[in-house]
């Protein structure tokens, strides 16, 4: 009896295990056993403990993540037997992950977020999500490659709505976890069908079939890249896979938003280029043109959303899905040089984010909302945080001088050279366009406020930027009861009076009823951020930490431009 | 310390400067933002004293033009943008005079600016003016020459503007950024044709390829290198207001008056002759922009000169005094007498900065008043002042042994030994000396001669005078005197010690400054700076007779202009007859004359007339039919429109339904797989 027991743990025994490089894991495995000590410390009832030390064992984790990746810099070769890659690419997208990650525990100090989930379960919740963006991003095979969306989505989703008994944060949550879950499942077809057609799960096994049986033009290879490339951009958020983008954005806690926008663009961004750039390689000629054009699309709608947005929360998340088409030229290009331009502007991406959402989550503290209002006369009020706020604007923009201008070069660089110019002119024409919303903002920090609010929303109807949509939502929450107005009612190009107008046109929209307008019976305590008198000194240290990379790495970029210079490794197939 | 790094120091200071300033904002208390902006500048004469003896160390042969480069920037089409600074004898002697220059000044401002409501802002602003100019002058490609140009033209419309609540101001401060712009604009093009040719925009990487480039005959780039010059000669002009973009000079005088000291006399304007004089390798190769320049430094010289002899405002009488100066050494680096270009540039520092100094302490004393009609007899209650005005009158004037004799001789004489048609720029040139010695006189005796003026007889008697309300000098408003000077406050050079070391300083260098250049006996600027800037190129050197020749007319021109100054206006003053008088009897006597000078040759007109006008009426034209039918009607569309239209679609379809989400995301997929599957 004994035997029988016994025989299972023999034949266990017996299993031939994967040689672990424990070392190579150790960033990965540094995130996944603080997540549980995060979560255990949360435990304990003082105050002290959940409030400060969480914190800083969250944060002291993601440095010792970065630390770590650092430490292996320079080894080459594989984990796990060959399920995730070791090598510079990983590495960059691990300090970058940890890197956020630090930022976002900064920020979420004094959240309401954090105080909502108790603390030691958000910044668990954190380190999860990391955890998963390290698996994903090293991810070389299919597999692994699912697995690590997942680990990576599914806290997220949590993380969204973590602050409950706020309405918009839970319809986030509901509405991404929804979402994403058509985004999963798409990608995970398009992994099958790619497996089906080549009979492989790893990478290179994968390039190696695709090259050597002609699989280029089979139409189950390419329907499973079709699928593939929709998931994937989906989480990357490009358009026309984006819409969920603004609204989560909005929605969620800022610190969690700030997370989101940066680590898992980074994330999904470096997946994308190990999937297409070292599995398919063989099929560019067909999945290049398709991701250009995904890429110009994303550069045109995310420019031209942010337009008329009234939340900077969700302008930043219109931006952001330009910026992902901006990202998305490094890979269509198919070359070592498109890869290396598209992970500088990935980095100087998450330094200019953090310059914004750091300097949204200050504003926030004191004022309670993110509308564009609050940013009036900042300038005057807080002059550190509204420097940091224009110089991460201005890098998003891609000013000279600015880490955002030399990462854009790169990419016109690599898009002219390889025969995208058309690519490169998008890229430019949109940049042009994104000066009107970001200027505008950093108009408004530095000589707004001055005038009442009757002359500023003359002026806001008159540029036709619809700025009152807020305005008419706003009204629409106070006079239905909170019934949820239409996002974004297109006010002031449709004339007439906007904020009356705004309130009373859009479809009251619940999370999932439409016409269930009295929302306030169903979450009946609803728990909003109180606009506090104290500055969010740590938001307000990154905001300034973010600025000054910013600035410093647009007139010195070597530094960065030799870290990147290493990917090249991780992408032998390439030219 | 190698001449590459102390030179990069010299950079660095008023850089950290600036954003120390700039940091503290609000939270400067007392002078102490003044004293960290003057230190730095200090520190940074300093440094650039050290590279001038570091590069005197180094072999005459060839190892004086040291390139150091920090960092590449951009690496691009086979292009290579560097962060990289030129040292050479020709920047170090730049470097000299704006920092010295600089220090005096920042040390005058201590005590002008005190009481000012800004002070803190000026102080970053003008460190950040000394950071920009530093720039441009250490700039070792076109580049970052580009990026210095760009960042003086932004410091000077703040520093033009600084008094934000005065309207004149303001529009002063448009009117000269706007015209720099003009200017920036040639500046960038020429520089884009030359890299278009050369293949760099390393300076001397573009002298070392421009002799294969350009000199081969019949390849048709000679004219292309034509064209280039003629287009940086454009930046070089507006910066350094010459024909016809000079209008912005004068204006500029509504910043306070150590900006017109340090920007609109020392520094910021000779920025266009020290442009022409770097470039002088390609310059040597197109004969026809240098007499394209050299014709423009005459004509400006005595435009300006002529309307100095008729303006009544004291600051702009300086002013078009400068657009004067700034002629000659415009006409002289064109013409190919560099050496004596950069004397007469370093020597019109030293005088013209003191002249403006000098003419603070009489407006602060004036509580505000600029206008010479309104000055007299302030000899015996500012002999300081009157001291200085009067060195600072002999030096530009030309009478040896002050500074300015030897160096407008130097150039005059430079082209008299060319001779051919320089005959007429020397002609020229010393017609402009005789207005120059009038108008400066002139000044001079108005302000100083004569019985004194109520406000001088205040000082006399030991009190300042201070007045009821404080109104613009220019258009008479009331002013708000909330943002500064001339505020409750006003110091006078006189009173105030840091004010009287810089006047100070400046009135010795001004009169003993002769000493970089007396021909054939002491010339250390000349041989600093022939070798490797100059080398074999630019005028060869005058005879002995012309050098003496030269010499005795400079002195009796300008002694006769003193003379005419004195017979019109310093005698009847002396004899109590109000100068306002005066000058309504000369004017009364050449109506038509006065007129032209006295509205600035209608330059300002006529730039309207020819180019504001019909820009507006074009845009005006263009507004109310090509926009109105043709894009606003709809045929096109019109970007905006567009653009509006598709972010209203955007924000449309992004209804807050689960569903509408899921739909469209269905329906890209859909697309890509049908794309994906055609492909097979």
């Amino acid at each position: 009896m004994s035997a029988s027991i016994l025989a299972p743990l023999a034949a266990l025994a017996k299993l031939e295990t994967p040689d672990i490089d424990w070392a190579g894991l150790s960033p990965l495995l540094a995130l996944s056993v603080g997540a549980v000590a995060v979560l255990l410390l949360g435990l304990f009832r003082a105050r002290a403990v959940r409030e400060v030390l969480v914190p800083a064992l969250s944060f002291a984790v993601f440095v010792a993540s970065i630390g770590l990746a650092i430490w292996q810099w320079d080894e080459r070769g594989s984990l796990v037997g060959g399920a995730l890659a070791l090598d510079p690419l990983a590495m960059i997208g691990t300090i970058a992950v940890g890197a956020s990650g630090a930022a976002a525990a900064l920020l979420s100090i004094r959240s309401l977020a954090a105080r909502e989930a108790s603390h030691g379960e958000f910044h668990s919740l954190l380190l999860v999500t990391g955890a998963g963006m390290v698996l994903f991003l090293s991810a070389q095979n299919l597999v692994s490659s699912f697995l690590g969306l997942e680990l990576l989505s599914i806290p997220l989703y949590v993380l969204a709505a973590t602050e409950l008994r706020r309405r918009r944060s839970l319809e986030s949550g509901m509405k991404y976890l929804i979402i994403g879950s058509v985004g999963s499942a798409t990608l995970l077809y398009g992994y099958a069908l790619i497996f089906g057609a080549t009979g492989h799960l790893d990478y290179e096994a994968i390039a190696t079939a695709i090259r050597e049986d002609g699989l280029s033009d089979d139409a189950l290879l390419l329907g499973g890249i079709a699928m593939a490339l929709v998931g994937l951009a989906f989480k990357a958020s490009v358009a026309p896979f984006h819409q969920w983008t603004p609204d989560v954005y909005e929605g969620a806690p800022t610190s969690v938003t700030a997370f989101m926008a940066t680590a898992t663009k980074v994330a999904v961004l470096i997946a994308i280029v190990r999937l297409f750039d070292v599995a398919l390689p063989g099929a560019s000629g067909t999945w290049g043109p398709a991701v250009a054009v995904l890429a110009a699309i994303a550069m045109i709608v995310g420019n031209v959303g942010a337009l008329g947005q009234g939340s900077v929360k969700r302008l930043l998340a219109y931006s952001s899905i330009a910026q992902a088409g901006y990202l998305l030229v490094g890979v269509v290009v198919a070359t070592q040089l498109g890869a290396e331009a598209m992970v500088f502007y990935l980095l100087a991406y998450v330094v200019m984010s953090f310059a914004c959402f750091a300097a949204v989550v200050a504003v926030e503290e004191e004022t309670g909302t993110d509308d564009q209002q609050a940013f009036d006369g900042l300038g005057r009020r807080r002059p550190v945080v509204a420097v940091s706020l224009t110089l991460g604007l201005l890098g998003l923009a891609g000013v000279p001088a600015t880490v955002g201008f030399v990462g854009k070069l790169r990419l016109v660089e690599a898009a002219f050279d390889n025969g995208y110019g058309w690519l490169a002119l998008f890229l430019v024409i949109g940049s042009m366009i994104s000066f009107a919303y970001y200027l505008r903002l950093v108009a408004r920090m530095w000589l707004g406020g001055g005038q009442d609010a009757a002359v500023a929303a003359t002026t806001a109807d008159a540029a036709g930027d619809g700025e009152a949509d807020r305005d008419g939502d706003a009204d629409a929450a106070l006079v239905g009861g909170g019934a949820r107005a239409e996002r974004d009612p297109d006010v002031a190009t449709d004339g007439g009076d906007a904020v009356v107008v705004g309130g009373g046109r859009g479809p009251s929209t619940a999370v999932l009823v439409p016409g269930a307008t009295d929302v306030a019976t169903a979450i009946p305590d609803e728990v909003v951020p109180e606009p506090s008198s104290r500055p969010h000194v740590p938001a307000i240290l990154v905001a300034a930490a973010s600025a000054i990379a910013v600035v410093g790495l647009g007139v010195y970029p070597d530094p960065l431009m030799d870290t990147v210079g290493a990917v090249a490794d991780a992408l032998p197939d390439l030219f | 310390m190698s001449p590459t790094f102390t030179a990069w120091t010299v950079l660095a200071l008023p850089l950290a400067g600036t954003i120390l300033l700039a940091l503290g904002g609000r939270g400067w208390r007392g002078v102490g933002a003044g004293i960290v902006g003057t230190a730095t500048i200090a520190l940074a004469f300093v440094f650039s004293v050290l590279t001038l003896i570091g590069l005197l160390d180094r072999d005459a042969e060839g190892g004086r033009q040291i390139a150091s480069s920090l960092w590449t920037y951009a690496s691009s089409g086979g292009v290579e943008v560097r962060m990289e600074i030129l040292v050479d004898p020709l920047s170090v002697i730049m470097l000299l005079v704006v920092t010295g220059v600089s220090t005096l000044i920042h040390l005058y401002s201590l005590a002008y600016m005190r009481g000012d409501e800004g002070y803190p802002r000026f102080f970053a602003y003008l460190n950040f003016f000394v950071f920009s100019m530093l720039l441009l002058v250490l700039a070792g490609n076109f580049f970052l020459l580009i990026a210095g140009w760009a960042f003086v033209g932004a410091a000077s419309y703040m520093l033009i503007s600084y008094w934000y609540r005065r309207t004149t101001a303001t529009a002063a401060g448009i009117k000269a950024f706007v015209i720099n712009v003009v200017g920036d604009v040639g500046l960038v093009l020429g520089a884009i044709l030359l890299l278009r040719h050369t293949g760099t925009v390393d300076f001397l990487e573009t002298f070392a390829a421009a002799e294969d480039t350009f000199a081969g005959s019949g390849s048709g780039s000679e004219g292309s290198l034509t064209v280039a010059l003629l287009l940086l000669m454009i930046g070089a002009f507006a910066k350094s207001a010459q024909l016809p973009l000079h209008t912005w000079l004068a204006d500029a005088m509504e910043g306070p008056t150590p900006v017109s000291s340090l920007i609109h006399a020392a520094t910021m304007v000779t920025a266009g002759v020290y442009l022409i004089a770097r470039l002088n390798p390609l310059m040597e190769l197109a004969p026809t922009a240098q007499v394209v320049g050299a014709v423009i430094g005459l004509l400006t010289l005595l435009v300006a000169g002529t309307i100095g002899l008729t303006q009544t405002d004291l600051k702009r009488v300086i002013a078009y005094s400068t657009m004067s100066q700034i002629g000659y050494m415009i006409m002289a680096v064109s013409a190919g007498a560099y050496v004596a270009g950069m004397f007469h540039l370093t020597t019109h520092a030293f005088f013209k900065a003191m002249l403006f100094m000098a003419a603070g302490s009489l407006i602060a004393a004036m509580a505000g008043e600029q206008s010479l009609d309104r000055m007299r007899g302030f000899r015996k209650a500012m002999p300081f002042t009157y001291g200085a005005f009067v060195i600072g009158g002999l030096a530009l004037a030309g009478v040896p042994p002050f500074s300015g004799f030897f160096s407008k001789d130097e150039i005059l004489a430079a082209m008299a030994g060319e001779g051919g048609w320089m005959w007429i720029l020397v002609i020229g040139g010393y017609l402009g000396a005789f207005l120059t010695a009038i108008y400066t006189w002139r000044m001079i005796f108005r302000a100083f001669w004569g019985p004194p003026c109520p406000e001088a007889q205040e000082l006399e008697d030991g009190r300042l005078y201070h007045a009821p309300d404080h109104r613009n000098p220019a258009t008479g408003e009331l002013e708000d005197t909330h943002v500064g000077f001339p505020g409750p406050e006003h110091h006078i050079a006189e009173r105030a010690l840091p004010m009287r070391i810089a006047m100070g300083g400046l009135a010795v260098l001004a009169s003993v400054g002769g000493l970089l250049g007396i021909p054939k006996v002491l010339t250390p600027m000349e041989d600093f700076l022939l070798d490797p800037v100059f080398a074999e190129r630019g005028l060869h050197h005058p005879s002995d007779t012309i050098i003496v020749v030269g010499m005795v007319v400079g002195t009796l021109i300008a002694v006769a202009g003193i003379y005419v100054a004195y017979v019109i206006w310093g005698r009847p003053a002396q004899e109590g007859r109000e100068s306002t008088a005066i000058s309504s009897g000369w004017q009364e006597r050449f109506p038509r004359l006065h007129r032209l000078f006295v509205n600035k040759w209608w330059f300002d007109e006529l730039i309207h007339a020819t180019i504001v006008a019909p820009a507006r009426w074009l845009g005006r034209f263009f507004h109310d039919t090509f926009d109105r039918l043709v894009v606003g009607a709809g045929l096109v569309g019109g970007t905006t429109g567009t653009v509006r239209g598709a972010s209203a679609l955007v924000r449309r379809m992004q209804s807050g339904y689960l569903r509408g989400y899921s739909a469209v995301l269905l329906a890209g997929l859909a697309a890509v797989l049908v794309y994906f599957l055609a492909q097979s």
